[in-house]
């Protein structure tokens, strides 16, 4: 077996970041990449922060949060960091002192507040900057891979000189999204070095990390340009998971796949075509094992598991999303949200649901945040009893930092406005904004269904929530003691008014995302009414044996989201046509044995292969 | 000369930005605290998601919190005593507890009924 030769492999700098959204294999890439790096002889520290990933497990050894030796690879060791743990280590040392000296509910608001994705991502780069700037750690290592990256928007922070005056200066008080590293304003020194380590080309290599899928390519381009924009010009680009040609004589699903995926590889962002690019094919197996790392940079067909039978997939219980759309519709009104990580298709199936519940006759409004506007295009006009309308994330954010920007900004100096500026970067704020602009759809929700392809997290509910708790309290105290107050929060919560569903794909990661965004809903009090596992091979019944072990794959994943994440589960497959207009959509809600097992799916059988 | 210590509710980013509305009584107090300490205004201020222990070692700031909760926030306390509560001073307030020259009469009105927009 030998390596291809795979470009972003050649003359490797010291660091190593691989960087993409969860499931597109950057923790895959980043081991395979840190065992081909020490089977040439190299000395490599492998850095993981996917707690889906479980690094240990893949090298048969306990590895956790301190550099341990990789006794099966010679000259490599591994480092686990869990940014969860972290931000919960940092939030202990700022809330620590003050519980139980401060009333409960006062330690809860500061807790939340330290609560969102700015914090952990804050406490994930605190780890690595001591990985980047021990000089002693670089004699005894030629490589340090790392299975993320920080995004844009932390390294601008860094790097803004406002950011650190307003916070390190005692007792001013004023602060911002780096709020997180209040409390580590010593080390500013190290934060610096680490930046321009970060940004030096002779020692940072960034792999972009992508699906021949065209909106996770994108995405990163769009990583791409601000990363690069910001001093990091040194990268690459891995295309993982490409269905290989011959699979699709096969099978039409297979070959509606290929089709998809060369359109999406012929119509590459142009900021992504003059990269260095390396592709690497599907395999029919997950990351388990060093054999399995070893054969992912591989042109090998058929690393079948040592059994190398066919997989014999067992029937399985998960009805069709029809099943859950007659449970929602039995109420003739509601709010219903589809949440989920970018990419998993939240808006195909907000259209799916809006389509199956106006075909039933109810009046839908369907609001979507679709970037490309193309669904509420074709759909506009097309049933009876559903309106659309489309809200452009890009323009709400971009109102909405301009509108704080002519108040807030008006009278700041040059330092304190690009603070400012960066602040309104940041993706709460995109969240903040969208949801805002969605809100005005929400109180139609009392008589007719709506639904939207987008839902705010429990942590920016909880913080927007405590607005509204003050809102009540003056209320109360001002005016009629008896006058009722429901707050959005209140119908939020409400699973006769809401219906939260959660969507993910049936692999590792994005499981484990969707279970996060799922504990983070349960923080605010609002539990997701269901589960939709899209895009599933199993549902889809492939005929291509490369698919039919992936699908082989999803069963554990199906198993987990069923039996221990979810109260409901819908299962979509992957359809060979994009899922455009009424009836593609409709067909999306069914399964092809939806007719003979209403409520199971009865699954490929081995001896067909 | 007088201190004035203000002691804010839980703000992530700078004067609460991302909250669901920009908080046009932080905005101008913010102006205010700027402006009054140009003029020789000795004030502080503390943020209760990142300064906790400010407000649990000083036993005024600790008792209001105890009765009154975090939504009652901000509380301005001058020379260690409490001066207002529940919302922003004026900037004629800050002359006067400041002990400073009075501003022009353009001194900006603060809303009081929604402060703490909080944020990310």
């Amino acid at each position: 077996m030998a390596t291809l030769p795979m470009q972003f492999l050649d003359n490797p700098p010291p660091f190593l970041f691989f960087t993409g959204k969860g499931g597109v294999g950057k923790t895959s890439l980043a081991c395979a990449h840190a065992v081909a790096l020490a089977d040439q002889g190299k000395r490599v520290l492998l850095v993981s922060t996917d707690p889906a990933s479980n690094v240990g497990q893949v090298f048969g050894i306990e590895i956790g949060n301190h550099i341990t030796a990789v006794n099966a690879v010679q000259g490599l060791s591994a480092l686990e960091i869990d940014p969860q743990a972290a931000a919960q280590l940092y939030r202990d040392k700022i809330v620590g002192p003050v519980r139980g000296v401060l009333p409960d509910a006062v330690v809860r608001s500061i807790e939340e507040q330290l609560s969102g994705a700015c914090t952990t991502e804050i406490a994930a780069f605190d780890e690595f900057t001591a990985l980047l700037t021990d000089p002693a750690l670089l004699d005894c290592y030629d490589h340090i891979v790392f299975d993320t990256a920080p995004t844009g928007h932390t390294i601008r922070l860094l790097q803004l000189p406002g950011a650190w005056d307003d916070f390190l200066q005692e007792g001013k008080g004023d602060s911002s999204c780096l709020g997180p590293l209040a409390g580590l304003e010593k080390q500013r020194a190290r934060y610096h070095a680490a930046v321009e380590a970060l940004a030096d080309p002779q020692r940072t290599r960034l792999i972009l990390v992508a699906r021949a899928q065209r909106a996770t390519l994108r995405e990163a381009a769009r990583t791409h340009e601000e990363l690069a924009e910001i001093g990091l010009t040194q990268q690459y680009l891995v295309i993982n998971g490409i269905l290989p040609q011959q699979e699709a004589a096969h099978d039409p699903l297979a070959a509606a796949v290929y089709k998809r995926e060369q359109q999406a590889l012929a119509e590459m962002p142009a900021a992504l075509q003059a990269l260095p690019t390396d592709r690497v094919r599907l395999k029919p197996f997950n990351l388990v094992g060093l054999d399995a790392l070893r054969h992912l940079l591989t042109e090998e067909d058929a690393f079948l598991p040592a059994s190398a039978a066919a997989p014999t997939l067992e029937t399985i219980h998960a009805p069709a999303l029809s099943t859950l759309i007659d449970d929602i519709a039995a109420n003739g009104h509601g709010l219903i949200m589809l949440m989920g990580k970018g990419g998993v298709g939240k808006t195909t199936l907000a259209a799916a649901v809006a389509v199956a519940l106006a075909e039933r006759g109810f009046p839908v409004h369907l609001t979507t945040s679709d970037p490309a506007a193309h669904l509420a295009e074709t759909l506009d006009g097309t049933l009876e009893h559903l309106t659309v309308s489309r809200i452009d994330p890009l323009l709400e954010s971009a109102r909405y930092r301009q509108h704080v920007l002519d108040t807030k900004g008006k009278n700041l100096d040059a330092p304190g406005r690009a603070l400012l500026e960066e602040d309104l970067r940041s993706p709460c704020t995109e969240e903040i904004a969208v949801f805002q602009a969605f809100s005005r759809a929400i109180r139609e929700a009392g008589k007719k269904f709506v639904v939207m392809d987008t839902a705010p997290t429990g942590h920016t509910l909880l913080l927007l929530d405590a607005t509204g708790a003050y809102h009540r309290e003056v209320a109360r105290q001002m005016t009629d003691p008896h006058l009722h107050f429901t707050t959005p929060m209140m119908q939020l919560q409400d699973s006769a008014q809401t219906k939260v569903l959660l969507v993910t794909l049936a692999e590792t990661t994005p499981v484990l995302e969707a279970a996060n965004l799922q504990a983070d809903l349960r923080r605010a009090g609002i539990e997701p009414w269901a589960w939709i596992i899209n895009n599933s091979l199993v549902a889809a019944q492939p005929q291509s044996r490369l698919l039919r072990q992936r699908a082989a794959n999803e069963l554990a994943q199906i198993d987990l989201v069923a039996t221990q994440h979810a109260q409901r589960t819908a299962l979509v497959p992957l359809l060979a046509e994009e899922p455009i207009g009424v009836v593609r959509l409709l067909a999306l809600t069914r399964t092809p044995t939806d007719a003979a097992h209403p409520e199971q799916i009865s699954t490929l059988k081995g001896s067909s292969l | 000369m007088s201190t004035i210590q203000i002691f804010d509710p839980a703000l992530c980013c700078s004067s609460g930005v991302c909250g669901t509305d920009v908080d046009q009584a932080l905005v101008n107090f913010s102006a205010d605290i700027d402006w009054a300490v140009k003029n020789g205004a000795q004030v502080e201020r503390f943020n209760l998601a990142q300064q906790p222990l400010a407000f649990a070692e000083n036993t005024v700031v600790k008792g209001f919190l105890q009765r009154s909760g975090a939504e009652a926030l901000p509380l301005i306390l001058v020379d260690g005593e409490v001066a207002l509560a529940g919302r922003y001073p004026l900037r004629a307030e800050l002359v006067r507890w400041a002990g400073i020259a009075a501003p022009d009469a353009e001194a900006k009105p603060a809303g009081g009924c929604c402060s703490g927009s909080r944020c990310c």
